[in-house]
C-alpha cells in the first residue's frame, strides 16, 4: 500500500508540472502521436514469447511540444509513456507503466540547452538513434543497464563539436535512490557532416541493479549497487544504401574489467526503400580476464514500412555465448504503428 | 498441446489489443502521418545559416491544415508530379524554423525528405523572408557520389534562386555526378517542392 501511495505521489507531482507547462500562456506547437506495439516469437528456450529484452506489447503516446514567445523556441517537452504487458511475468505483475522519454529542455540561447526529466544518458550511439521501436538495439541496456535514466542535463553546441553531460539517479526506469545511486555521462561528438558521425563517451557512476522495464508499478532492485567506469567511442556512417554502425565500451564494474563492442549494417533495398535489412553483432565481456565471460549475440533482421504509420519488423536472434550458460536462438515478429 | 496453447494465448493477447486499438483510435482524433523531414540540431543550424539570428520559432503544418484536398491537388498541379502516396501524404506535418532577429523575421528555413536512387535524402533550404534561396545543403543523401552532391561547388549554385525560377525551368546547373543522374532528377525536384511548400504554408 505504501509502494502504491509513494508511486502515485511522485507520478502526481510529475503529471502536474506537465499539466502546468501545457497551460501556460506561451504559444505551443504540438504533435500527438499514438502508439501501438504488437510483438511476438518463438524461441527454443521459452517457447512461445510475447516480448523480446526491453520490448513487450503495449498500447502508448508521445506528447512533443514546443514553446515560443516572439523572440523564438524556449522550451521543448517530451512525454512518451506506454502501457504494457509483460507475457513472461505472472498475472498480477505482467501489467505496468512505463515512462520512456520525460523531459523539459529549455534553450538558454548561444547554442546551450538544459534538460530535467527522464532521457537517454550521454553515453554511446543510443542518444543519437531512436530505438525507442525497434527489436536491434545498442550498447545501452549491457552496458549500464537501462536506456533512460531521471536526472538533470546540459548540452553545449559549439563550432566544431558538441558537448553532452548529464548527472542521473542511477536507476534506469523507475525512481530510486538508494545507497548513494547517481550516474554521469558525457558525450562529445562530431555533428553529422558528409554522412559521418562519431563520438567519445565517458561514463561513472553507482548504478543500481533492477530488473523490469516498468515506472510502475517500480522495477525491483536486485543486489548492491555496482561501480562503473566507462570510456567509449561510437559512429555511423551512410553510403549509399548502407548504414554502417559501430560502438565500443571499455571499463571497470567494481573490480571486474569490462569490455563491449557492437557492429552493425543496415541495407535499403534501392528498388524498394521500403524494405531495409539488418545485421548486427553485439558482445558484451563481464571479465576480459576470464573465460567465456561475454554474452554474444547475432541478429538479423527485416523491416518493411507499409505506410508512414505502420512498419512490421522480424529478427532471428542467434546467442553465439551467454556468461550464465541457456543459450536461445529465436525469432521476433513485430507489428508497430505510431501515428499522429 | 502445447504449441496450440501458446498459439491460443498469443491470438487471445492479439485480439485484445487490436480492440484496444480500434477503440483508442476511434476515441481521439485522426491518425496522421509521421512528421516530415526536421533538423537534425537547429541550434547549430541555424546559427551557421543566419549568424546575425537571436532565435527561431518552430511550427509544425500539413497540407490538410493549410488547405486539404484542394491545396494537395494545387500543389501537385504546380508541381508538375503526384505526391508519393506513402510519404507525402497530406497530413505528413512539415516542420518550418522562423529564423527571428529580436521579434523581427529575417528568414526561413525548412527540409523535405526526398526519396532518391539508393534512399531517402534530406534537402535543407534556407531563404530570405521573399522565399529566395539563400543557402542549400543536404542533411542526408544515400548515394555512393554522395561527396560531389554535397560539395557546395554544386550547392551554391542555387543561391539566388526563387520558386519562379524552378517553375519557368530557368534552372541551369548541370548534374554534378558521373552515374546518379537520377539522385540529380530527384534533388530538383525535392527542392521545387521544397518551395511550394513552403510559399503554400509558410510565407504566404
Amino acid at each position: 500500500m505504501k509502494i502504491i501511495k509513494n508511486n502515485m505521489k511522485i507520478f502526481s507531482i510529475f503529471l502536474v508540472f506537465f499539466g502546468m507547462l501545457m497551460t501556460l500562456a506561451f504559444s505551443a506547437e504540438n504533435l500527438f502521436y499514438k502508439e501501438v506495439n504488437l510483438i511476438g516469437g518463438y524461441g527454443h528456450n521459452n517457447k512461445w514469447i510475447g516480448k523480446d529484452q526491453e520490448l513487450t506489447n503495449s498500447l502508448g503516446f508521445e506528447d512533443y511540444r514546443k514553446f515560443s514567445n516572439d523572440y523564438g523556441d524556449f522550451l521543448t517537452t517530451d512525454l512518451q509513456l506506454r502501457v504494457a504487458y509483460d507475457s513472461l511475468e505472472n498475472s498480477h505483475k505482467a501489467w505496468g507503466v512505463q515512462i520512456h522519454n520525460a523531459f523539459a529542455q529549455f534553450n538558454l540561447g548561444s547554442g546551450k540547452k538544459l534538460k530535467f526529466g527522464h532521457f537517454d544518458p550521454g553515453f554511446g550511439l543510443e542518444p543519437v538513434l531512436d530505438t525507442h521501436a525497434t527489436i536491434l538495439q545498442t550498447l545501452m541496456s549491457r552496458n549500464i543497464g537501462f536506456k533512460k535514466d531521471w536526472g538533470v542535463g546540459f548540452k553545449v553546441i559549439a563550432p566544431w563539436f558538441d558537448f553532452d553531460a548529464a548527472l542521473q539517479l542511477g536507476s534506469g526506469m523507475s525512481i530510486y535512490r538508494r545507497d548513494n545511486s547517481f550516474l554521469s555521462t558525457l558525450r562529445i561528438s562530431k555533428p553529422n557532416n558528409n554522412n559521418l558521425q562519431y563520438g567519445l563517451s565517458f561514463m561513472y557512476g553507482d548504478i543500481l541493479q533492477t530488473m523490469g522495464m516498468n515506472t510502475f508499478p517500480r522495477a525491483d532492485i536486485i543486489g548492491k549497487t555496482i561501480s562503473k567506469k566507462r570510456v567509449g567511442l561510437d559512429s555511423q556512417y551512410l553510403y549509399g544504401p548502407f548504414l554502417f554502425k559501430a560502438e565500443t565500451a571499455y571499463g571497470n564494474d567494481d573490480h571486474d574489467e569490462v569490455l563491449g563492442y557492437l557492429f552493425e549494417t543496415d541495407y535499403t533495398l534501392p528498388k524498394n526503400q521500403n524494405i531495409e535489412m539488418q545485421l548486427q553483432i553485439q558482445s558484451w565481456l563481464h571479465d576480459i580476464k576470464a573465460k567465456k565471460s561475454d554474452d554474444t549475440t547475432l541478429s538479423v533482421g527485416i523491416s518493411y514500412k507499409i505506410n508512414q504509420n505502420i512498419t512490421i519488423r522480424t529478427a532471428f536472434i542467434h546467442d553465439l555465448n551467454l556468461m550464465e550458460g541457456n543459450e536461445d536462438h529465436k525469432g521476433i515478429m513485430q507489428f508497430y504503428f505510431s501515428g499522429l | 498441446m502445447k504449441i496450440i496453447k501458446g498459439l491460443c494465448n498469443f491470438t487471445s493477447l492479439v485480439s485484445r489489443f487490436i480492440v484496444l486499438f480500434y477503440l483508442m483510435v476511434l476515441s481521439g482524433p485522426l491518425a496522421y502521418a509521421a512528421v516530415g523531414c526536421q533538423l537534425n540540431d537547429p541550434d547549430r543550424d541555424v546559427k551557421q545559416l543566419f549568424p546575425q539570428s537571436t532565435g527561431y520559432k518552430t511550427d509544425f503544418i500539413s497540407i490538410k491544415e493549410a488547405g486539404g484536398l484542394p491545396l494537395y491537388k494545387k500543389i501537385e498541379t504546380i508541381l508538375a508530379d503526384k505526391l508519393d502516396s506513402i510519404y507525402e501524404t497530406i497530413d505528413v506535418p512539415y516542420s518550418f524554423y522562423t529564423i527571428l532577429k529580436g521579434k523581427e523575421i529575417i528568414g526561413y528555413i525548412h527540409g523535405v525528405n526526398q526519396k532518391g536512387m539508393f534512399g531517402g535524402m534530406q534537402l535543407i533550404l534556407s531563404t530570405d523572408i521573399t522565399g529566395k534561396i539563400i543557402n542549400f545543403y543536404y542533411q542526408k543523401i544515400s548515394s555512393p557520389e554522395a561527396a560531389r552532391f554535397m560539395d557546395n561547388n554544386f550547392t551554391n549554385k542555387f543561391i539566388g534562386l526563387s520558386l519562379e525560377d524552378f517553375l519557368k525551368r530557368e534552372i541551369y546547373i548541370t548534374d554534378p555526378s558521373k552515374d546518379s543522374n537520377d539522385d540529380f532528377k530527384a534533388t530538383l525536384r525535392g527542392l521545387k517542392k521544397n518551395l511550394i511548400l513552403l510559399h503554400e504554408l509558410k510565407v504566404k
